[in-house]
C-alpha cells in the first residue's frame, strides 16, 4: 500500500509538501466557489490564481516589504503580514476585471460622483465609452477612482472563497496587501483590485493570534534566532575528549 | 388533520434561517475591520410596505423590481427578506462623535482647528447646538472620554478646550431671522433651560412654527443661568447665545409661572413642551435638618446666581460630592467662607464629581471627608453648629435608590460648621395642574422614542426626565423633543442645518506650518488657571483656554479615528482625508438624502468589500441550510427610503424561500413586459430599461449625463443603439428618482418614522436638472 505521510516539518520536506498539496487542492475549490458567488449582472470579471511554492510566495512576500516603507501608514500591516504571505501554505489571489475599466453603468452613485459612472469616466482617457487601460502609471497604491459596485462584487468572491475554506477546515484570511503586491508582480494582471487569501492548513494559525512586530517575533524567525544561538542553550561543540570515550554530560 | 401544517412550519422556520445568515454576516472575516454591517429583517406585513412602494412607484412612472417576492407572496410563500448594509462612506463613525449625545461632529472641528479654520469649527459646533459657547465652557465632554488616543495610547484629547478654543476665537456671529414659512402653529415651552431654549430654537429656526417660551424667573436660561456659576460659565456669552435665539424670533416671558396646561392650550397653543428642569434641591430626613444655617444647594445657587446678597459662616460644610456640590463649595469659598468641607458618602476616587472640579476645588482650598455619611445636625439656640459625620465601611443602593450604608463603629465625630450646604440631589418641581404621571423620583414618565409625556400634545425634555445630567444631554433631548413636536404638528421632523461652508484641503494643514517640530510628539496641553487670589476675590472665569500654539498643537494628537486613514487612493482621492472631506460636502449638499439612484457616495471601496463578504456568508449561510437566496439591489433602495437602515450607505436585500429566477418571466407579473424582444417589437424605449438592456452600449449616453467627452463619438457611424431621445434620459432618471421619494415618504408617514425632506430632495434634484441643460 502506497502511505501518504503529512508532517509540517521540517518545511518543503516531502512530507510537509503532502500536506501543501492538501491546501493547494482545497485552493482550487476555494477558487470554484469564489466564481459561483452571487454576481452583479451576471457578467464575467472574476479573474483568479493561485499561488504556492517558496520562491513565489517569497517574492509577493518581499513586494510586501517593499511596499511596507513606502507609507507610514501601511507599514506594520504590510510588514506583519509579509510573515503571513511566506509562511502560508498556498495564496489565492482574487481580482476584479471591470473595476478600472469597464463601471457598472448602473447609475447607483456609489462613486464619488454623479449616480451615472461619470466620476470614473471622467478620471480616465476614454473613447466611446471604452477606457483606456494602457496608461499604467499611476502614484497611488491602487489605480482610483474604481467603480465601487465591482469592488463590492470582489467582497462576494471572497466571502465564497472563504466559506468554502471553513467547511474544508482549512485556516484562511484576506489580505489587502498580498493582493496588491501580487498585482504589482504581475499577477491578476486584468485587474485593478486584488485580495489575496492566506491558505494555511496547521496546528496553530498564526494569522488570527500575531505577536506584537510579528516581523521580527515569529515562528521562523525565533527558530533562526535559536539556530544562531545554539552555543548558548549548551549545545556546543564536545572540547577535550573524543565524544566516543564516553558521554560528556555524565560527571565523572 | 395534520398535527402540523408543513407549508406553515416551513415558512415559520425560515426566520431561523434569517437568524442563521444574520450571525454568518456579522461574523464573516474581515479586511481592515472597519466596516459595522448592520440587518434588519422584514417579514409578514412589514413586507408588504415594499409591495406598496412598488405599487405607488409604478403609478408614478417608476419601475421597482421585486416582482418575484410580490409574486411568491400572493402565492402565499411569504419570502424572510433579510436587509444586510452599511455605512461605506469614507466617513468612519468615531468614538468621540458616537459618544456625544447631541452628535456633535468632533473629528471634523479638531480637522478645522488644525486648518486654521476657527470661524468654520464653531460653526461646526453650531450645527448640533444652539448654545455653542455654553457647551465648550461646561460641557462635561464624554467625548474625552471614549477618545480611542486616551484608550489606547496616552492621554485623550483636549476636545473641550479645542472646542473652546474655537468658540473663543471664531468672529462675530451674523443672527439670521428665520427664513422658513411660518405654518401658524404656536407651541408653548415651559421653562427657558438648555432643553427648552434648544427646542425653542430649532421649532423656530427650521420648522417655522411660532414659539413662546415661559420662564418662572425673572432671567432665562435656566440651569444655566441659577445653577452653574459665572467662574464657569461667563454670564456675557450666556447672554449673548441667549440673545441669539431671541434674534430668530423665539419669544420667551419671564416672571410668568405656568400651574396649568388647560390654560396654554386655552391660548391657542397648539403643543406644549415641559422643560422645567429640576429645581427642588432635598435635604435629607436627619434631625436638626430644619435648623438656621443650613441650606439647600439648588436655593443657594439660584440666590448667589440671581446677583442676591447671600451670607454665608466662616466654617461651610457641603453635604455631597457631585458637580453641584462643588459648585456650592466653590461658592462658598468666593463668598468668604473661611473655610470649606464636603463630606460624601463616596470614596475619593470614586466621588462623581468631574476631575476637573475636584482638581480645582483641591486648589481653592476645599476641604474633602470622603466615605462619610451625616446621621444628625447639631445646633445650639436654633442655629447649626455640626453635623455628625461617622465613616462608611461600605455601601449599596437598593433597587429604590435609596442608599444602604453601613458605618464604622465608634467613628462618630461632629464636624463642626456654622454653615451646612446639602448637595445631595435635585427633584423637578412639577405643579399637579399639569396632570401628567410621574414617576418614584417625580421625574415625568414619557415615551423614550418620541418625548411624549402621555397627553395629546404634550411633550417633555431635558432633567425633567431622568433627573439632573449635564447641559449636552438637556440640548440633546430638547433636539428631540424639537423633532417630534414637529412632527405631531405635521411637519417632517427634520431640524439639521449646514451651517459650514464646503470644506477645502490645505496642502499642509496650518497647525503643521505653524507648530508641529518633526519626530516630536506633543503633549496634552495644560490650561492655564486664573491666579488663585484673583479666583476667590470674585466670579471671574477661572480657566483661561489654550493658546493658539497649544491649540493647533492638539489638533496634530488627534488619530484621526474618521478616517479610513489607509490612503490607497481606490476612491479616488489621494488621501483618506481628501475623501472624507468630499464625502462630507456632498452630505451638507443635500442634508444627508440620499443622492443616487441606488445607494449613496462616496465609498471606501475596502469598506464596501467588506460587506461584500458579509453578505456572502449569509448568502451562503442560507445555501448551506437548503434556503433559496439571491442578492437584490434595487429593492434595498426602495426599503432605505421607506426608512430601514438608517445610516446605511450600501444596502442589499437577501429574500430567503421562493425567490426563484423563473418569477422573472412567468406570465401575470408585469415583468414580461421588460423582455428586450418584447420591447424591440413595440419598438418603445421605456423610461427606466432593464439592467441588460444599459449593457448593450457601454457609455453610449456619456455625453447626454454631462459628461465631458471631447469628441461626438455617439454620432453616425458609430451609433448602434439610440434608444433615448435628447435630453430627456437624464430628467427621466431624475423624475423618477423623485417619484419613488414620494412613494416612501408616503409609507415614512404612515408609519410614523423619520420623514424625508421632499422639498430638498424636489429642490436638488431640480438643480441637476439644470445642470443638464447645455
Amino acid at each position: 500500500m502506497p502511505r501518504i505521510t503529512v508532517r509540517d516539518w521540517p518545511p518543503y520536506s516531502p512530507t510537509d509538501q503532502n500536506r501543501r498539496d492538501n491546501v493547494v487542492m482545497a485552493a482550487r475549490l476555494m477558487m470554484n466557489a469564489a466564481l459561483t458567488a452571487p454576481n452583479v449582472g451576471g457578467l464575467p470579471m472574476t479573474e483568479g490564481e493561485i499561488v504556492y511554492g517558496e520562491e513565489e510566495q517569497e517574492a509577493i512576500a518581499r513586494k510586501m516589504e517593499e511596499l511596507a516603507y513606502e507609507r507610514e501608514v501601511w507599514k506594520h500591516i504590510f510588514l506583519y503580514e509579509a510573515v503571513m504571505a511566506r509562511q502560508a501554505d498556498a495564496l489565492v489571489l482574487l481580482g476584479n476585471t471591470r473595476a478600472y475599466s469597464s463601471p457598472w453603468d448602473g447609475e447607483c452613485g456609489l462613486c464619488a460622483g454623479r449616480p451615472d459612472c461619470s466620476f470614473v469616466y471622467e478620471n480616465r482617457n476614454q473613447k466611446a465609452g471604452i477606457i483606456d487601460t494602457t496608461d499604467r502609471r499611476f502614484d497611488t497604491l491602487v489605480p482610483g477612482p474604481l467603480c465601487v459596485m465591482y469592488a463590492h462584487q470582489l467582497g462576494y468572491n471572497v466571502g465564497s472563497a472563504l466559506m468554502v475554506a471553513v467547511h474544508l477546515y482549512v485556516d484562511a484570511r484576506p489580505f489587502i496587501s498580498i493582493g496588491l503586491a501580487a498585482q504589482k508582480l504581475g499577477y491578476c494582471r486584468d485587474s485593478a483590485v486584488v485580495i489575496g487569501i492566506a491558505a494555511t492548513a496547521r496546528a496553530k494559525c498564526e494569522p488570527s493570534d500575531p505577536a506584537p512586530d510579528y516581523h521580527l517575533v515569529n515562528l521562523d524567525r525565533a527558530i533562526d534566532a535559536i539556530r544562531s544561538n545554539v552555543n548558548q542553550l549548551g549545545v556546543r561543540p564536545a572540547t577535550g575528549k573524543e565524544y566516543r570515550a564516553g558521554d560528556p554530560a555524565k560527571k565523572r | 388533520m395534520p398535527l402540523i401544517d408543513g407549508k406553515k412550519f416551513a415558512q415559520e422556520g425560515l426566520l431561523q434561517v434569517a437568524q442563521h445568515c444574520a450571525q454568518a454576516a456579522m461574523h464573516a472575516p474581515q479586511l481592515i475591520g472597519k466596516t459595522s454591517v448592520k440587518i434588519e429583517i422584514v417579514a409578514d406585513e412589514e413586507l408588504k410596505d415594499y409591495f406598496r412602494l412598488q405599487d405607488a412607484a409604478n403609478k408614478l412612472g417608476a419601475r421597482l423590481s421585486g416582482e418575484t417576492y410580490k409574486a411568491a407572496y400572493d402565492m402565499g410563500e411569504p419570502p424572510v427578506v433579510l436587509l444586510i448594509g452599511a455605512n461605506v462612506t469614507p466617513i468612519v463613525e468615531a468614538p468621540c462623535r458616537a459618544a456625544c449625545p447631541a452628535g456633535i461632529d468632533v473629528p471634523r472641528y479638531i480637522r478645522l482647528i488644525g486648518d486654521g479654520k476657527y470661524d468654520q469649527a464653531a460653526m461646526v459646533v453650531r450645527e448640533k447646538v444652539p448654545f455653542p459657547s455654553v457647551c465648550a465652557y461646561v460641557c462635561r465632554a464624554p467625548c474625552e472620554k471614549k477618545c480611542r488616543r486616551g484608550t489606547l495610547r496616552d492621554r485623550p484629547i483636549a476636545i473641550e478646550a479645542l472646542k473652546r478654543f474655537a468658540v473663543d476665537h471664531a468672529g462675530k456671529r451674523q443672527v439670521r431671522k428665520s427664513s422658513v414659512q411660518p405654518t401658524g402653529k404656536r407651541v408653548a415651552v415651559i421653562g427657558s433651560g438648555p432643553a427648552g431654549l434648544t427646542a425653542a430654537y430649532y421649532l423656530r429656526k427650521i420648522c417655522g412654527h411660532e414659539v413662546t417660551v415661559f420662564e418662572a424667573l425673572s432671567q432665562p436660561g435656566g440651569m444655566m443661568r441659577v445653577g452653574i456659576p459665572a467662574y464657569r460659565l461667563p454670564r456675557k456669552l450666556l447672554e449673548r447665545e441667549i440673545e441669539e435665539v431671541k434674534g430668530i424670533g423665539v419669544e420667551i416671558k419671564t416672571d410668568t409661572r405656568i400651574d396649568s396646561l388647560e390654560d396654554l392650550f386655552g391660548r391657542g397653543y397648539h403643543a406644549v413642551l415641559v422643560a422645567v428642569g429640576t429645581h427642588e434641591g432635598q435635604k435629607l430626613p436627619i434631625p436638626g435638618a430644619d435648623l438656621d444655617g443650613v441650606l439647600v444647594s439648588m436655593d443657594f445657587l439660584r440666590e448667589v446666581n440671581l446677583g442676591k446678597d447671600v451670607k454665608v459662616g466662616k466654617k461651610v460644610l457641603v453635604l455631597g460630592g457631585g458637580d453641584v456640590a462643588f459648585d456650592c463649595a466653590r461658592v462658598a469659598r468666593r463668598l468668604g467662607a473661611a473655610e470649606v468641607h464636603m463630606a460624601c458618602l463616596e470614596a475619593k476616587d470614586k466621588m462623581p464629581a468631574a476631575p476637573e472640579e475636584i482638581e480645582q476645588g483641591q486648589r481653592e482650598g476645599v476641604l474633602f471627608h470622603p466615605s462619610r455619611t451625616f446621621t444628625k445636625i447639631v445646633g445650639e439656640a436654633g442655629h447649626v453648629t455640626g453635623v455628625e459625620c461617622p465613616e462608611v465601611e461600605s455601601f449599596e443602593f437598593d433597587e429604590e435608590g435609596q442608599a444602604r450604608v453601613r458605618v464604622k463603629k465608634g467613628s462618630e465625630q461632629i464636624m463642626k460648621a456654622d454653615t451646612v450646604i446639602f448637595a445631595v440631589g435635585q427633584r423637578p418641581a412639577i405643579p399637579s395642574g399639569f396632570g401628567l404621571t410621574t414617576g418614584r423620583r417625580k421625574n415625568l414618565d414619557v415615551d423614550v422614542d418620541t418625548l411624549s409625556a402621555g397627553r395629546e400634545g404634550v411633550f417633555a425634555a431635558g432633567d425633567v426626565l431622568k433627573g439632573t445630567s449635564s447641559v449636552i444631554e438637556a440640548i440633546a433631548s430638547g433636539r428631540k423633543a424639537a423633532s417630534s413636536i414637529d412632527l405631531y404638528l405635521g411637519g417632517l421632523g427634520i431640524i439639521d442645518e449646514v451651517l459650514a461652508p464646503p470644506e477645502e484641503v490645505p496642502e499642509v494643514p496650518f497647525a503643521r506650518q505653524s507648530t508641529e517640530t518633526p519626530g516630536v510628539e506633543p503633549e496634552r496641553p495644560q490650561m492655564s488657571l486664573l491666579p488663585l487670589d484673583q479666583a476667590l476675590a470674585g466670579f471671574e472665569k477661572v480657566e483661561l483656554g489654550l493658546t493658539e500654539e497649544q491649540a493647533l498643537a492638539e489638533t496634530s494628537r488627534c488619530l484621526k479615528c474618521d478616517q479610513v486613514g489607509f490612503d490607497c487612493g481606490g476612491c479616488g482621492f489621494k488621501t483618506c482625508r481628501e475623501a472624507v472631506v468630499n464625502c462630507q460636502n456632498r452630505i451638507n449638499e443635500t442634508g444627508g438624502e440620499p443622492w443616487g439612484w441606488l445607494m449613496k457616495g462616496p465609498s471606501c471601496i475596502w469598506r464596501a468589500m467588506e460587506l461584500g463578504i458579509s453578505i456572502d456568508y449569509a448568502a451562503a449561510a442560507a445555501h448551506t441550510l437548503n434556503v433559496e437566496s439571491r442578492v437584490g439591489m434595487i429593492p434595498a433602495m426602495a426599503f432605505m427610503r421607506m426608512g430601514y437602515m438608517e445610516g446605511c450607505t450600501l444596502v442589499t436585500v437577501l429574500p430567503l424561500g421562493p425567490c426563484r429566477e423563473r418569477w422573472y418571466f412567468s406570465p401575470g407579473t408585469g415583468r414580461e413586459d421588460y423582455r428586450p424582444a418584447e420591447m424591440e417589437r413595440r419598438g418603445v424605449m421605456l423610461q427606466y430599461p432593464p439592467l441588460w438592456m444599459r449593457f448593450t452600449g457601454p457609455g453610449r449616453d456619456l455625453g447626454r449625463r454631462g459628461i465631458n467627452v471631447k469628441d461626438r463619438w455617439w454620432d453616425p457611424p458609430y451609433t448602434r443603439l439610440e434608444i433615448v431621445e435628447d435630453d430627456k434620459w437624464g430628467n427621466a432618471v431624475l423624475d423618477r428618482d423623485y417619484s419613488i421619494f414620494v412613494a416612501a415618504d408616503e409609507i415614512r408617514k404612515k408609519k410614523k418614522t423619520r420623514r424625508l425632506n421632499l422639498p430638498r430632495i424636489k429642490q436638488i434634484l431640480d438643480d441637476k436638472k439644470q445642470k443638464k441643460q447645455p
